[in-house]
């Protein structure tokens, strides 16, 4: 036991701190409210258009964007239908209609965002951001960065291969991110979490917590639950003392063999210092 | 009065019952977690990642014609499926497959058509075990919409597609990896309901008894060694 002790001192004062930082990553964690984190709070849902598409043929798509389409899709994009055909290359976006292509600049960008955006604040900037950072790592990218001037500092990501929302940043988020970077200690691009620090650093600390839940059947003594099991104890005292008449010359309280037989009350020092 | 290694070593004691048994859940979930790298529990190994066909234009069903087919279109989708050019469309009446060359409605999908499906993207040899068609969701395919065909495969960890029979797509892959993953998610999170909701009382509770446990552990680490020292001292 007393190895097991200096072996929880140790991992403690190696790998105390990671475990202090996970515990305080995951209070704060827990306490952002997802929705928030999520972003999902900051957008409208999609918008249905009114009319029905009136396609062009698909000879004509053809023409436009070439052979190698993998995939044709015809689909509203904010206040009309667009065709978007993934091909070999790369995503095309065509209106349906005329079948006239068009990309998604900052002007365009700016206006889907607007159209998403469920806060009255206005557009602060608009950006596009091609590298992956903390916000777009998981979006593919190139991506346009529409920024609001709102309280939370709300980013709305528009993808320019297809015009689509692809999600959106507030500081909640951004708080959640740097607790989320503490949490599985990737300090650079915050992205994996399996990876062989942690993975060596959850071991060792898995080792910390397990000799504390051992020690714990070590560490309580009778002493330390007499407030609740003290009222118990007096009483049947009282009643073995009131059926023989004598007094018990063991009470339970002094078999206890793992530390000396001394009676204590609530309110008794402990009686050895074990730090 | 009381001495402050008393102190310390007595709240240390007293947080670390409530807390230990979950630090001990927390740090080995963790290791699992940390230790299986994601894409394996994602199961990305279970389908095959074989590049998409171009598309044959000519003569396909025109899309001008899908409003006829599914009224109140809201959004259609030409692509490759089982060799075939389909058309996967979402209008007021839901989901549905159609045929690009006939126009012929395909969905929804009766179980050999499901099993071919899930058996063109399974990337490991073994059969198909089971096929069952749920409308109410399990557990593990959490929010995602109903009805579902569940294909089961022979092979470790019991590898599962889940084929949608309203688009032929793939909805989601699971295998006991998968699982085990949830569960272990389940106890970190401390949601034992739907094991979502990351922000229930319960796991802030224990977050921040952890934190003080864990601070009083290193405000005890100060009077742990420094007792050694004076004793070699002496």
């Amino acid at each position: 036991m007393l190895l097991i002790r200096t072996l929880h001192k140790w991992f403690g004062l190696v790998l105390g701190l990671q475990f202090l930082l996970w515990a305080l990553s995951g209070a704060v964690m827990a306490l952002l409210d997802h929705h928030k984190v999520s972003g999902d709070h900051a957008l409208l849902p999609l918008a249905e258009l009114t009319s029905g598409p009136n396609p062009t043929s698909l000879d004509a798509v053809q023409t436009v964007v070439g052979p190698g389409i993998i995939k044709l899709e015809l689909k509203p994009l904010f206040d009309r239908w667009v065709y978007q055909a993934t091909t070999t290359d790369g995503v095309r976006l065509l209106d349906a209609g005329s079948a006239a292509p068009f990309q998604v600049d900052a002007a365009l960008a700016r206006s889907l965002a607007i159209a998403r955006y469920a806060g009255a604040a206005s557009v602060e900037s608009v950006s596009l951001v091609t590298a992956s950072t903390h916000e777009t790592r998981d979006m593919a990218r190139p991506v346009w960065r529409v920024a609001f001037e709102d309280a939370d500092h709300t980013a709305l990501f528009v993808s320019r291969a297809t015009g689509e929302v692809l999600g959106a940043k507030t500081d909640t988020w951004r708080l959640w991110d740097i607790a989320w970077m503490l949490h599985i200690m990737n300090y650079g691009d915050r992205q994996s979490f399996n990876h062989p620090l942690i993975v060596t650093v959850a071991t060792g600390v898995a080792w910390l917590a397990l000799s504390g839940l051992i020690l714990l059947f070590r560490s309580f003594r009778r002493s330390d639950v007499a407030w609740i099991t003290g009222p118990f104890q007096s009483f049947a005292e009282r009643r073995t003392k009131a059926r023989s008449g004598s007094i018990p010359t063991t009470s339970t309280r002094e078999s206890d063999d793992r530390h000396p037989p001394t009676v204590q009350g609530p309110s008794s020092p402990p009686q050895t210092e074990r730090i | 009065m009381i001495r402050l290694p008393a102190l310390a070593r007595s709240t240390h004691k007293w947080l670390a019952l409530f807390v230990a048994l979950q630090a001990v859940l927390w740090t080995l979930g963790g290791i699992y977690m940390t230790a299986v790298h994601i894409d394996i529990i994602h199961g990305d190994h279970l389908v095959k990642a074989s590049p998409e066909p171009a598309l044959a234009l000519a003569g396909l069903v025109e899309p001008s014609h899908l409003a006829h087919l599914a009224p109140g279109l809201k959004s259609a989708r030409l692509e490759t499926q089982l060799n075939r050019p389909v058309y996967v469309v979402e209008a007021t009446e839901g989901r549905a497959l159609f045929d690009a060359r006939t126009g012929e409605k395909l969905s929804p999908l009766g179980q050999a058509a499901a099993e071919t499906r899930a058996k063109a993207l399974f990337a490991e040899r073994g059969g198909v075990v089971s096929a069952d068609y749920l409308t109410k969701a399990p557990l593990e395919m959490q929010t995602r919409p109903m009805p579902v065909w569940r294909i089961e495969f022979e092979g470790a960890w019991r590898p599962t597609l889940y084929i949608s029979p309203l688009t032929g797509e793939l909805v989601t892959r699971r295998h006991d990896l998968w699982r085990m993953f949830d569960i272990v998610w389940m106890l970190h999170i401390m949601d034992y309901d739907d094991r979502q909701d990351v922000n229930n009382l319960l796991l802030q509770g224990f977050t921040w008894l952890t934190v003080l446990g864990s601070a009083t552990g290193g405000w005890l680490l100060l009077y742990s060694f420094r007792r050694r020292r004076r004793r070699k001292a002496a």
